[in-house]
Order: structure tokens, then sequence, then C-alpha cells
């Protein structure tokens, strides 16, 4: 029986042609909007996660900005690089993170050249002992590790700047007055990360670090602690206690890169509900062009409307036919879109982030796969009401619309 | 056999701003299976109020319809819109037909509505050559057609679903005198075939194809 009113509601857009393909138009821009803007907030997202290394299991120490540190470089309130964490804090974390590895950090930026005769560069060194070396940047691109004190690893993006490969020499100084290098190994691309930023860095053993930099083991810059046992939450928590005893002098600043990862996520997550949510503005717009489309529709038939009445068309068929003239105006306009707002979303992610890699994922899918689906609903909503008032006629009164 | 439709006491009441205007006053009266019976009277006499009556469009502010023995009374709009569908025939002034759909289909369409699914369309077929209607304008739209090819074929439709009456609103009210004598032959043939016909008319040579009238005069019967 519905097959009569889904074939009246197919007609009655043909005859309309102009003015459903309009409305279809409405929703089909609606769709578009809210995919496309889904699809650009993953991508931003998906762009972001890929540049950040996989460091969600690791809990970062650096010294407490407000405390003036436990160091030479102490006084309170100076800028973060100036403070430093001591060997006695060091070891108090290693005792309570146990059986989890901590890794104590120096870092320093260092004039260098890469070869003789080549201009002279500034990049950030680490010092990390020898045997911590490989837990903290498991992943090498090229060579090995260093075995002896007088060799480094460079970050891939050092070794492409300055055309290093593992046997290049490094002069580190303005005048080589630390000493010469020899790259042992590539480290892989890492992105950015909470504990170290290796991709333009040089990584040296801590011997050498403060042999060359004449610095001593309370000049720690961050200890890294590698969570394999237990949650990051935890551990944070741990060391907080153990170093933060009094909460009026903190010691440290202890950051969960787990939640830091997961507040920066939900940030994007925010953002995207944002972009998508000014996209749906369009689809409401969409929605109010639907439901003009039906009243109107509904003026014009209800001596139909009437005459269907008084032959014994239940209101629940009435409904149901103008139910489904909304639902091919939306189905067939979401559709579209859906296919459209790929290309959308491409256009968007090339223009603003300069990457078209993350469209085709399934995160996008569902971004479209929701802007279909909220296209649809729109249009069957908005149809809801227009209907029921056609179903509601008084027969008699529809009878003698003229 | 009770009859097929009966009136006891009926009085419809229109409330209006300007005050209430009865427009059945008291009416009763019967109708019998197989009876050809045309309702007259002037302007304003109350004759479309009593076919919507008839027609179980619209009810009563007092009184009783009995509709083959059925009390409409209490019946709900589901049951009234299936009563209508199943057991009356509407036959209109300007056919009313639907112009998204075919002839054939336009016959179909009350069947559709009381099957449920998809129709022989054998049937239809059968009552458009009770009607006369050409072969060739089966699958023609209503516009296509003229005047009295269309009310032909809102006849079949209105006799597709065997209905116990067939109301018709000025049957001929919009044709010409010829097509309209045609239209009335064609309905004292279903009447001959048994259908109980009622006809609301204000023309006196419609009035005479049947066999009793019923006159209404400012909304009570005179004769």
């Amino acid at each position: 029986m519905s097959g009569i009113f889904w074939e009246i509601s197919k007609r009655n857009i043909r005859i309309h042609m102009l003015r459903s393909t309009l409305a279809m138009l409405g929703i089909l821009i609606g769709v578009v909007a809210i995919a496309s803007m889904g699809i650009l907030g993953n991508s931003m997202s998906q762009s972001i996660s890929s540049s950040l290394s996989s460091v969600g299991d690791s809990v970062i120490v650096t010294p407490y900005a407000g405390s003036g540190g436990g160091g030479p470089g102490g006084g309170g309130g100076g800028p973060s690089s100036d403070l430093y964490l001591t060997d006695q804090n060091y070891q108090k974390i290693k005792r309570a993170v146990a059986p989890n590895v901590a890794i104590p950090v120096m870092q320093k930026s260092a004039h260098m050249k890469v070869g003789v005769g080549s201009d002279d560069i500034v990049a950030t060194m680490y010092g990390l002992p020898q045997d911590d070396i490989k837990d903290l940047l498991p992943d090498l691109e090229a060579g090995d590790y260093p075995s002896g004190n007088s060799a480094c690893l460079v970050g891939s993006t050092f070794a492409k700047d300055h055309n290093v490969k593992v046997g290049s020499r490094i002069t580190i100084g303005q005048d080589g007055e630390y000493g010469t290098l020899r790259v042992s190994g590539i480290i892989k691309e890492r992105g950015m990360s909470f504990d170290i930023s290796t991709d333009s860095a040089l990584v040296v053993t801590k011997d050498w670090f403060e042999t060359a930099f004449d610095t001593t083991d309370d000049e720690l810059n961050e200890v890294v602690v590698k969570v394999s046992d237990g949650d990051t939450a935890d551990v944070k928590t741990t060391i907080e206690k153990q170093l933060n005893r009094n909460t009026k002098d903190k010691t440290v600043t202890v950051t969960d890169s787990k939640a830091t990862l997961s507040s920066i996520y939900e940030t994007f997550g925010t953002v995207t509900t944002f972009v998508t949510a000014i996209g749906g503005i369009s689809m409401l717009v969409a929605g109010v062009s639907i439901f003009n489309i039906m009243m109107m529709s509904v003026n014009e038939r209800i001596k139909e409307i009437g005459i269907m009445r008084s032959i014994g068309t239940q209101k629940k068929e009435v409904m149901s036919m103008f139910i489904y003239e909304a639902a091919i105006i939306g189905v067939t306009g979401s559709l579209i879109g859906g296919l459209l707002s790929f290309g959308g979303g491409y256009m968007i992610s090339a223009m603003m982030l300069g990457t078209t890699e993350y469209i085709f994922t399934l995160a996008s899918l569902y971004y479209v796969a929701e802007g279909v689906g909220f296209g649809i609903l729109i249009c069957i909503v908005c149809a809801v009401y227009p209907a029921w008032q056609a179903a509601n006629l008084n027969p008699i009164d529809a009878l003698r619309h003229e | 056999m009770a009859p097929v439709i009966q009136f006891t006491d009926v009085v419809k009441i229109y409330p209006l701003k300007s005050g209430d205007v009865t427009a059945l006053d008291h009416i009763s009266f019967e109708v019998d299976h197989g009876e050809f019976i045309s309702i007259m009277g002037p302007s304003g006499s109350g004759k479309s109020t009593l076919l919507t009556m008839m027609g179980c469009l619209d009810t009563p502010t007092s009184g009783d319809i009995f509709i083959s023995g059925i009390r409409t009374r209490d019946m709900s709009d589901i049951e009234l819109t299936n009563l209508r569908r199943d057991r009356i025939g509407f036959i209109f002034q300007y056919f009313n037909l639907f112009p998204l759909l075919n002839i054939i289909e336009n016959v179909s369409f009350p069947q559709m509505l009381k099957s449920q699914a998809q129709v022989d369309e054998k049937k239809a077929i059968e009552k458009l050559r009770a009607v006369q209607l050409d072969e060739r304008l089966y699958t023609h739209t209503p516009l296509e057609l003229s005047g009295g090819q269309q009310q032909r074929v809102a006849i079949a439709r209105a006799l597709v679903n065997e209905p116990d009456i067939l109301l018709c609103d000025e049957p001929t009210g919009n044709l010409d005198s010829k097509t309209g004598a045609s239209i009335m032959e064609l309905m004292t043939d279903l009447h001959k075939n048994g259908s109980t016909i009622i006809v609301v008319t204000h023309d006196p040579h419609v009035a005479e194809y049947t066999e009793r009238t019923i006159r209404i005069v400012d909304g009570r019967i005179a004769s």
C-alpha cells in the first residue's frame, strides 16, 4: 500500500523539479559544510598526532620554576633554563619509580661545524647516560648507538639539513674547543615530543657532556621516567609525594605525557566539534527551506488530501506521503553531499594544512556519515509538522478548498 | 435486512461567532438497499451537510446515523475512514481524480488502500469497461481526458471496492447536457445491477432519473 504513496511522492518531486532540486542543494551544502569541517578537524588532529612521538608512556620531571630549583642555577623564579635538578633529586626519583627507568637528561645549545670549512651551526645537545640512550631512543634510522664517549647520535632533520651521515665528524664549539664527535647513528624522526626533541639535535653520552661543558651531576635539566610498570598518573603522584612534600616550596614539576596528550586530543576534539557545529548552521538553514517547501506542498495539495481522506485514506498514510517526499529530497541531497564533501575536505585541508593525506581515513568517513545522517534526519524532522498538518486537515474543508 | 442508510433525528449545528447555524434540523429517513434517490433543495438548505453526514465525513450534533446497520456516532477516525473506504463510493462534481496518477492507478487507488499491497489491475480494468471508457485512455493522466471521460473514471474508482452506497455530489454539474445525460444513464445501469445510489442535485432533469426524491428546505425534509 505504501507503494502508491511512495509513487505519488516521487512524481510530486518530479513535477516540481526545480523546487525540489533547490531544496536538495540546500541539504547538499549543509552536508558538505558539516562533513568538510569534520574532515578538516580530523585532518588537523591526525596531522598533529603524527608529528608527536609516541611518548604516551613517559613522565617528565623538570625543576619547579617557582622554587629556585636545587642547584647552582637556583635563585628562585628565574627562567627554567637556569634551573636544575640535583643528583639527590634524581636518586629520589629513581627510587620512587623503580622498577621503571629514570633517565637523567642534560641539555645545552652549542655552536658546531660539520666537516671542514662548513658554516657555524647552533643546535641543541643532549647528554644521556650511555646505557639509557637506547631506552629513551629505541629507533635508529641508520648506524648504531655510541659505544664510546667521542661518538654521538644526530636527529634525522639535522642529518638531512647538514648532509650528515654515519661516520661524519662534528666539531663542537666555535673554535672546536669542546672537541670533535663522530656520528655513530642517526635517530629516526620523532616529531614533537614532551621529553627531548631530537630531530634537529645531537645526543651525546652524559660523561662526554659533563667533561666537555664542565658540568656536574647536580645540573640535570630533566629526568624522563619511562613507565613500563603501572600507570603514568600513579608514577606522577608518587614523584610529587616524594619531592614536593612541602606544598609551598615545590621542588619539581611533573608532567604526565599521557594526560597531556589526551588533553591535546581533547582540545582538537572540541575544535572539530566547534567547526562542525558552524557547518551545522547551514544545515539548519536548509532545514528551514525543507520546512517551507513541505508547507507549500501541503498547501498546494489540500484538495487532493481532502479527496484522499474522503475515499478512505488514513491520516498516517497522508502523513507518510509527505515524509517520503522529504526523505527522497534528504537522502538524495545528503548522499550527493556526502560524496562531494570528500572534495570539500580535500580542498580545505590542502589550503589550510598543506596536506591531504588524512582525507580518506575511517575518522573522515565517520564525519561524512554523520553529515549524511544529520541531513536525512533534518529533512524528515522538518517534514513532520507539515505532514501532521496535512493529515489532520478537516476532510470537508479540504474538499471545498479551491 | 437493515437499511443501507438510516438517519434518526439527526441535528447538525455549526457554532459560529455570529451565532449557531442549524444545518440539519431533526432529520429522519432511511435508504434501502438498491434504491436510487435524489436529494434536492435550494442553496444553503443542508444538502451538502446531509451528504457529508452520509459519507461519514462529519458527525451529527445529536441523533444517530447507521450505515449498513453500523452506528457511526461512537466510531474512531480510523474506523470511520475504513467505513468510507469499504462501504461508500464518492462521486464529485469536479471529478477529483489524482492528477499525478494515470487512469488505471486512479481507479486502483481505493483498492490499494484496502488491500495494503500491490493490487491486481484486472478489477480496475473491469470497472473501467463497465463505465465504457476507451481502453486507449487507461494509461493517460486525468488532465488528458474530457470532463465526461473523467467522470466515468471517477465512477469506476467509486465502484472498485464494491461499496454498499454510491454518494454523488452534483455528478453532472460540470458537464454539458449530453454528457450529463450519458453519465446519468450509466448510473441508471448501475442501479439496475443492484447499486444503491444517492445523488445530491439541484437539477430536476437529474432527479428524473431517480426513483425517489428527498427535498430539503432549511435543514428539514420537506417531502
